[in-house]
């Protein structure tokens, strides 16, 4: 586990990650609920899956850095297979990412927010956020530099919020964008919301969590590549 | 190329989907074939997996139609490895959900078709590899004969020279040796007798010492060879070629040459003439051999203008691979005419 030690001592080293670790969560918890009934939930909660896109791309960043420095071609040479290297990184991540969703669950709770069925919104950010460090894994593998990456990705993040319904609601965009909508993560986090709030078929809930762990393991399976130089 | 047909599949899918506008859980169809061509993409994976594509078809073309387009994934994979037994699953699922559209039908034809021809390129770039790979190895194997052999022949000479010594002194030990011993004693003892006894002993050494005398004369006969060998050589091919004047210098003691050496600068100086011969304008060429304690070193520099865009023949490459044995080296310098100059190293027990 030792990776694993040290992923997790690399990530709270930098003092403004963990800023933006904390703070950013914390932040989240107090922001208002909307008056004209959409967003359904409050709007840190509704929004909690763009930050969990940002934070998963800026904590998988730190592999891309391992690309750069070449600590990745000293770990091809080492006893240290490179499935080892992945899991213990990403249980690294995943373990900080659990955090601030305990965060923002708890003190959305002590704050007094309406979250209808806390439990299951847990299940649902656990499930998006397993999406949303697959999807970086994926994107960083595509690129040499961390900050391009980070950049480009920005920009996905923006497009995919837009488009998959979590700024503002599918229902208004044209009929192809809504068909479109679909294919992107962000959409089945915003269908798992609206389950949440209004709370139906048990197996529709079932379902969004399926689909956004299909995309959990084709984002994963892509990321996964050994890129070495 | 297969992994982006792959990809491109999927993209229709999702495009047909997107455009069909079928259920929702239709999607799950979409997501789990881009996992299987992933998986596939990624990993080498065995063949019963085409039952997962063939199941997943089975399941979602009652939902969706169009899911009957992904059958061309599995289509695919099963003539690309041909396993033609699950060619029978597909005809029955287009059987039984009487899926008889022409595009359909045609597209499937089209991923068999492209299997196939995919099998058969596989199977022709791995027979390429092993004939490659042969080759090489066989090529490998000459190399390494061709190297024992040089190095036999090193072994040989050393071998050849040992032996010869021996025969001397046995030569020398066995019959002259002996008879001047004799002789030494017969003096010895003549110094103490007189009279007729006195003029035996002195026939006796005589007799002894002439016998020795005829001896030694026949060893250094049956030593010195009737062919001309080592720097005698070298200088007779130099006098013997009629194509230009050819000067001949040498320096140095040739004694310290070993004999296996003169059977690698005699093919040098040859194959540097003949060259001259053959492709050259030259009308002068000096042979300078010297010899140091450290190395022999011999050129051949011809004055031709003619020789100079000349490659390398597999006369001098079959040179400089003998040299390399012997720890020496053959160069061609082409500045001032032509000069190929061959170097060898004196090895410590010759010094």
């Amino acid at each position: 586990m030792t990776i694993f030690r040290f992923a997790l001592k690399r990530i709270l080293r930098d003092k403004t990650n963990v800023l933006f670790l904390t703070l950013f969560p914390i932040a989240a918890i107090f922001l208002p609920t909307a008056e004209d009934g959409w967003p359904l939930l409050p709007l840190g909660y509704q929004y909690f899956g763009i930050l969990l896109l940002f934070v998963s791309i800026r904590l998988t960043s730190i592999m891309i850095e391992d690309r750069q420095k070449g600590v990745v071609k000293r770990l091809a040479a080492a006893p240290v297979s490179h499935f080892n290297y992945l899991w213990q990184n990403l249980l690294a991540f995943s373990v900080i990412m659990i955090i601030q969703i305990i965060i923002i669950i708890s003190g959305g709770y002590a704050y007094g927010h309406e979250l209808y069925e806390p439990w299951n919104l847990t299940i649902l950010y656990l499930v998006f956020m397993f999406t949303a460090i697959s999807i970086s894994l994926a994107w960083n593998s595509l690129y040499r530099s961390k900050e391009s990456s980070f950049l480009i990705f920005m920009a996905v993040i923006v497009l995919m919020a837009l488009l998959g319904g979590i700024l503002f609601p599918v229902e208004m965009m044209p009929v192809v964008f809504e068909r479109i909508a679909v294919i992107f993560p962000t959409y089945w986090l915003s269908e798992g919301i609206e389950w949440i709030v209004f709370g139906e078929d048990r197996g529709d809930f079932l379902f969004i969590n399926g689909v956004l762990l299909l995309y959990a393991l084709f984002f994963l399976i892509i990321g996964s590549i050994r890129r070495i130089s | 190329m297969v992994n982006v047909w792959r990809f491109m599949n999927i993209v229709f899918l999702i495009a047909l989907w997107i455009y069909q506008d079928p259920p929702l859980v239709s999607f799950l169809f979409v997501i789990s074939l881009a996992i299987i061509v992933c998986l596939r993409w990624r990993f080498r994976l065995p063949s019963w997996t085409i039952i997962i594509d063939l199941i997943l078809c089975f399941l979602f073309i009652p939902l969706w139609g169009s899911s009957a387009y992904g059958l061309a994934l599995p289509v695919y994979e099963m003539m690309s490895r041909q396993k033609y037994r699950f060619l029978i699953v597909v005809i029955l699922l287009i059987a039984l959900f009487e899926l008889y559209s022409i595009v359909l039908l045609w597209l499937l034809f089209q991923a068999g078709t492209f299997g196939v021809w995919d099998a058969s390129s596989k199977k022709q770039r791995e027979r390429y590899i092993t004939e490659a790979d042969r080759e090489r190895h066989a090529r490998q194997a000459l190399e390494n004969v061709k190297e024992e052999l040089l190095k036999s022949n090193r072994k040989t000479a050393q071998l050849a020279e040992v032996s010869e010594r021996n025969r001397i002194a046995r030569d020398l030990h066995d019959h002259v040796g002996h008879d001047l011993t004799g002789a030494n004693l017969a003096l010895e003892a003549y110094e103490q007798l007189e009279g007729r006894e006195a003029e035996a002993m002195l026939n006796e050494v005589k007799l002894r010492v002439a016998r020795s005398t005829a001896m030694l004369r026949d060893t250094v006969h049956d030593m010195t060879p009737v062919t001309r060998i080592g720097v005698d050589v070298l200088e007779h091919i130099a006098k013997e070629f009629i194509h230009t004047s050819v000067s001949f210098q040498r320096s140095g003691d040739m004694k310290l040459v070993p004999a296996h050496y003169w059977g690698l600068l005699e093919p040098c100086l040859k194959e540097a003439l003949t060259n001259v011969a053959r492709h050259s304008d030259a009308t002068e060429v000096n042979v300078n051999l010297d010899v140091t304690t450290y190395l022999v070193r011999l050129s051949i520099q011809d004055n031709g203008t003619e020789s100079k865009h000349l490659g390398e023949g597999s006369g001098i490459r079959n040179l400089k691979v003998r040299a390399r044995a012997n720890g020496g080296s053959v160069t061609v310098n082409t500045v001032n005419g032509y000069q190929v100059v061959c170097v060898l190293p004196l090895e410590e027990d010759k010094r």
